[in-house]
């Protein structure tokens, strides 16, 4: 129990002086998760509302394959990356293994499933007057989905913070493509899983702690926008 | 008299096995044609098609004498005819962006799209409710600014699905004295409804859906509608029950 609580003391103290390893961790965490969730939306929202209103052969087909990428574990998606990345691979000679780029990638990668079927649901359970309306006063079908999504535009913004609180919290693409590099591809939980290793409980225990505060505003944030 | 909208042939199969029929239709310039037929007759489905928010499966809709088969033709018809539906849609902001949102597509900007507002609201008796938010409408208010809104894009042909089914007494006078000031503007106006007594009270011409199927009386003027061109409507047909 002293264990524990020296612990617990030990980091809070290191967020108290805003320790360095601390906050580099935390600042790749955030920049990463906001490249890359940005990147996923271009991708998901629009490919989310083009499955949500397309009618087509094998749209089925794509919709399980859809479910099945937001299942995939984050390892995998780095295990594929990786060989896609590295020196042998075909996108060897860009030389991004191992930097935040790949991390972004990676992180994009399992985002943009969850972001294209949060548009997609959100689609889904639309009022179906919305595209009709938009038509029907002039508007071209690029213009009447921009118009739907702006109405759905609480659904579209708890798409994108599923997504940040999926890639913020992941660990696998992490650690695969950037390598846990100090201050450049440490992330808050390869620093957790590295540092706890090693014996530094505390350390990791205060990245816990911001992780944890990060998830908590996260979720307080997605039940605000699911309310409206 | 110029003919705007014109359909030949038009067949349009649901799911269900329902099939709407249009042998032939013209739609002239400045006329009020009242949709009637039970529920379930097609007339919404009608107005959707005419609208062309709906896709017929074959037949042919001329537009100002130009066939409607492609993406630019039918953008070109949505913009200058415009539905109202039963049960509108407003977008979750103020009745002003509601109103604005098509003159935006039409690039009326600044002070004429302010005008455009506020005459159009006035023309529903809704003038000042610029900054109101849309949710916040009662049902009666909804409608009005749906009509507002299409009023302000100045269309060649209003299409009105029930526009009085509903209404309570204070909305009621208002579309249907505004209907026959409409008529003045060169405007054309399908308004549907099951409601036989409106065509007592506007001059229309009558158009009659049955089970999917068309039936246009031969085309009389208002003032011959209403000197007794009810003879002209076929015996079979009876309002009643509508």
């Amino acid at each position: 129990m002293n264990y524990l609580l020296e612990s617990l003391s030990s980091s809070l103290a290191m967020l108290l002086h805003l320790n360095t390893d601390v906050l580099n961790a935390v600042r790749v965490s955030l920049e990463t998760s906001a490249a890359s969730i940005i990147l996923a939306a271009l991708f998901g929202i629009p490919l989310g509302a083009i499955i949500g209103l397309a009618r087509f052969r094998g749209r089925r087909l794509v919709l399980t394959l859809l479910n099945t990428l937001m299942a995939l574990p984050t390892v995998v998606i780095g295990l594929f990356l990786f060989g896609l990345f590295s020196r042998q691979g075909p996108l060897g000679p860009l030389g991004l293994l191992f930097t935040p780029w790949a991390m972004i990638v990676g992180q994009m990668v399992l985002a943009t499933p969850i972001i294209a079927n949060y548009t997609l649901a959100t689609i889904a359970g639309a009022d179906p007057r919305i595209l009709p309306t938009a038509l029907t006063l002039g508007a071209s079908p690029a213009q009447g989905i921009w118009q739907l999504l702006l109405e759905l535009r609480f659904g579209m913004m708890a798409a994108i913070i599923a997504g940040f609180g999926r890639v913020i919290a992941e660990v696998g693409v992490a650690m695969m493509l950037g390598g846990n590099i100090r201050g450049t591809t440490r992330t808050m939980t390869t620093a957790i899983a590295l540092e706890t290793s090693k014996g530094e409980f505390a350390f990791g225990l205060a990245l816990g702690m911001v992780l944890m505060s990060i998830a908590l505003v996260i979720n307080l944030f997605l039940n605000l926008m699911q309310q409206r | 008299m110029k003919t705007h909208l014109e359909v030949r042939d038009l067949r349009l199969r649901r799911e269900n096995g329902f099939e709407l029929r249009i042998d032939r239709l013209q739609l002239a310039e400045g006329q009020i044609y009242h949709l009637m037929g039970a529920n379930g007759a097609g007339k919404s489905t009608l107005l959707h098609l005419l609208a062309q928010l709906v896709p017929a499966d074959s037949g042919e809709i001329l537009f100002n004498g130009q066939p409607v088969n492609g993406s630019a033709q039918i953008q070109a018809l949505r913009r200058q005819v415009t539905l109202v539906e039963q049960s509108p849609f407003l977008f979750d902001s103020s009745v002003y962006h509601n109103i604005a949102f098509g003159l935006r597509l039409r690039n009326i900007k600044g002070a004429v799209q302010r005008q455009r507002v506020a005459s159009a609201l006035a023309d529903v008796r809704l003038s000042g409710f610029e900054k109101r938010r849309a949710r916040e409408l009662s049902g009666g208010e909804t409608r009005r600014v749906a009509l507002a809104r299409a009023l302000a894009l100045d269309p060649k042909i209003l299409l009105l699905d029930e526009p009085t089914a509903g209404l309570d007494a204070d909305t009621l006078p208002v579309f249907e004295t505004l209907m026959t000031q409409l008529a003045g503007r060169q405007l054309t106006l399908v308004l549907s409804s099951h409601d036989a007594q409106q065509s007592q009270r506007l001059p229309v011409i009558p158009l009659f859906l049955d089970r999917g199927e068309l039936k246009q009386p031969k085309p009389v003027s208002h003032s011959q509608y209403h000197n007794g061109a009810s003879a002209l409507w076929p015996k079979h047909l009876s309002t009643q029950g509508i």
